[in-house]
């Protein structure tokens, strides 16, 4: 998994919304938030190999009144913010009816990788192996 | 001199048009895609949840593979060309002798609800063919452009 995707849901779990990843099986009372990694948005590939990969979920608010609005909402974004920077999204603002629910739903992107420091003298020693 | 001024002009006059032909290769290739997407929803037949994430039934995703995903109206501001791929005009369709408008169905599928587990189908085949679709509109616009380069 990559490692920001933890980190958001970390996050995510943090703060005053009840936060699950996939879903819910019991809806809980009140405001709760879903967050899911949904597909491969992008790849990068060179040599033959796949190098890196993109990425998008999407963090679903759900929350019964209209009023508790503000709160949450920003909530979630600062959380997104703080631990994606600007690679988010606010991607629909939806009402359902049957069940009276506001829903809001986030895109975000993250890379796969972690960017990695080359370690000190890594390429001296791989040449000493040719050798 | 003459001829390249006349060229030119001519360029500036049809540009819009060019551009329209070029998007609308370009919004075909988006909405194939989106097509494809939906064959691609996981389905689970209908039972009753009082909450929790349920797949769409056989019957909903029938009626979205069927529904096609279209191409909008173009919209024309000064010399841009705009449209949207999409089911907002999908119409109405029948579902447990109900009368459910499609882009809720569409909508509850690939946003989720409180009910449904999401599978945003729509937003994947965008992502996956925005490159594609830039191609072809490319190469549709310098199509154009060569064309006129010969009359």
């Amino acid at each position: 998994m990559p490692s920001e995707y933890e980190a958001l849901v970390a996050a995510l779990k943090l703060t005053d919304i009840p936060f699950a990843e996939y879903g819910w099986k019991t809806r809980p009372e009140g405001a709760y938030g879903v967050v899911q990694l949904d597909f491969e948005a992008g790849q990068m590939n060179g040599d033959g190999e796949k190098l890196d990969r993109v990425w998008e979920g999407s963090v679903d608010l759900f929350y019964p009144k209209l009023t508790d609005r503000g709160d949450l909402i920003d909530a979630v974004e600062e959380t997104l913010t703080e631990i994606l920077g600007n690679s988010w999204e606010l991607n629909s603002t939806q009402y359902e009816r049957e069940t009276g629910l506001f829903h809001v739903e986030w895109a975000f992107q993250v890379l796969h990788s972690e960017e990695e420091e080359e370690p000190e003298g890594g390429e001296q020693d791989a040449v000493h192996d040719e050798g | 001199m003459e001829e390249v001024s006349a060229l030119l002009d001519k360029m500036q006059e049809r540009a819009p048009a060019a551009a329209a032909r070029g998007l609308y290769e370009g919004a075909g290739v988006m909405a194939n895609e989106v097509r494809k997407g939906a064959e691609s929803i996981r389905t689970a037949p209908f039972h009753y949840v009082r909450a929790g994430t349920r797949l769409p039934s056989p019957e909903e995703k029938s009626i979205v593979t069927q529904a096609s995903a279209g191409i909008a109206k173009f919209s024309k501001t000064g010399s841009e060309v705009d449209t949207s791929v999409g089911f907002r005009n999908a119409g109405y369709a029948q579902l447990k002798g109900k009368t459910v408008p499609i882009p809720k169905i569409v909508n509850a599928i690939n946003s989720g609800t409180s009910f449904m587990q999401k599978q945003p189908f729509v937003r994947k085949a965008a992502r996956s063919a925005a490159p594609k679709a830039m191609e072809a509109i490319k190469k549709r616009i310098e199509a154009e452009f060569e064309a006129m380069g010969k009359e």
